[in-house]
C-alpha cells in the first residue's frame, strides 16, 4: 500500500483524472472531498461491501414457492 | 436473438429491448447488459435477466409497493448519465432478497436500479444521503399478522 502523509486542504491525484483533497482534520475524523469523472462511482466501503453482499443473495435463485409465499402473504 | 436463460428457457428478445448498464450491479461488474422481464402474474415484480449469463437473474420490485414514499433524489450528472432530465422519467426498482424463510423477504432500498426504458439505459446506485436501509425485511411493513396467531393457535391446543 502506498502511503503519503498530508495536510487539511492538501490533496492527492490518482491517474490524471481523480482528485482526493483533505478537507476537514478534527475530533478523530477526516473528512475528503473527491473530484472523479462521473463514471467513476464513490462508494463507502463498509456500505459497497454490505450491498455487493445482498446482491449476490438477490442473485441467487429465489425458491419458486418462497416467491408464491411472499406474493400470497 | 434467442436469448438462453435458466429460469425461463430460450426467449426471444429484441436487440431494443437490451439494456445497457452504465453502472453495473454491485458485486456483479462484469455484467452490463440485461431484458427485463415480467415476474409472476400479478406480483408486481420483474426479473432482470443478464443477456450474457444464463443464470444470473435479479428480482426486482418497485419500491413505492414497499414503502408508499419512497422517493430517489438524483444529481444532475446522474440523471444525465442516463439521459433524462428528471427521476420521473425512469423506471425504479430495488433489488429482491428471497430467501427460504419468507419472514427473511427484503429489498436493498439503498442502491435502487433505475431504468430509462427508452434508451434501453440503467444503472444500479446508492442512495448515500438517504436513511434507506440496504435492507429493508417486507415483514416490517405490515409487522404482527402472521406469528402472533401461530403462537395463540399453539398455545389452545396444548
Amino acid at each position: 500500500m502506498l502511503v503519503l502523509t498530508r495536510k487539511e486542504n492538501e490533496s492527492i491525484m490518482i491517474g490524471n483524472d481523480i482528485e482526493v483533497k483533505v478537507l476537514d482534520l478534527r475530533d478523530n475524523q477526516v473528512k475528503l472531498g473527491i473530484v472523479a469523472p462521473r463514471e467513476v462511482a464513490v462508494h463507502r466501503r463498509e456500505v459497497y461491501l454490505a450491498i455487493q453482499a445482498e446482491s449476490a443473495e438477490a442473485a441467487a435463485a429465489p425458491e419458486a414457492d418462497s416467491i408464491s409465499k411472499l406474493l400470497h402473504r | 436473438m434467442r436469448l438462453k436463460t435458466t429460469r425461463f428457457g430460450e426467449v426471444e428478445v429484441g436487440d431494443d429491448q437490451v439494456i445497457t448498464l452504465t453502472q453495473p450491479i454491485i458485486g456483479f461488474q462484469e455484467y452490463r447488459r440485461f431484458v427485463l422481464m415480467d415476474g409472476p402474474p400479478e406480483s408486481g415484480l420483474k426479473w432482470l435477466q443478464s443477456t450474457d449469463s444464463p443464470e444470473l437473474a435479479f428480482l426486482l420490485v418497485d419500491p413505492c409497493q414497499v414503502v408508499p414514499d419512497y422517493t430517489v433524489d438524483l444529481g444532475r450528472h446522474e440523471l444525465s448519465e442516463l439521459a433524462v432530465s428528471s427521476v420521473s422519467e425512469l423506471e425504479v426498482y430495488t433489488l429482491l432478497v428471497v430467501p427460504r424463510d419468507p419472514s427473511k423477504v427484503r429489498t436493498k432500498l439503498k442502491a435502487p436500479v433505475l431504468i430509462n426504458v427508452q434508451h434501453r439505459l440503467g444503472k444500479q446506485t446508492v442512495l448515500e444521503r438517504s436513511d434507506y436501509p440496504i435492507q429493508f425485511y417486507l415483514a416490517q411493513s405490515n409487522p404482527g399478522t402472521e406469528e402472533p396467531k401461530e403462537a395463540a393457535n399453539a398455545r389452545s391446543d396444548s
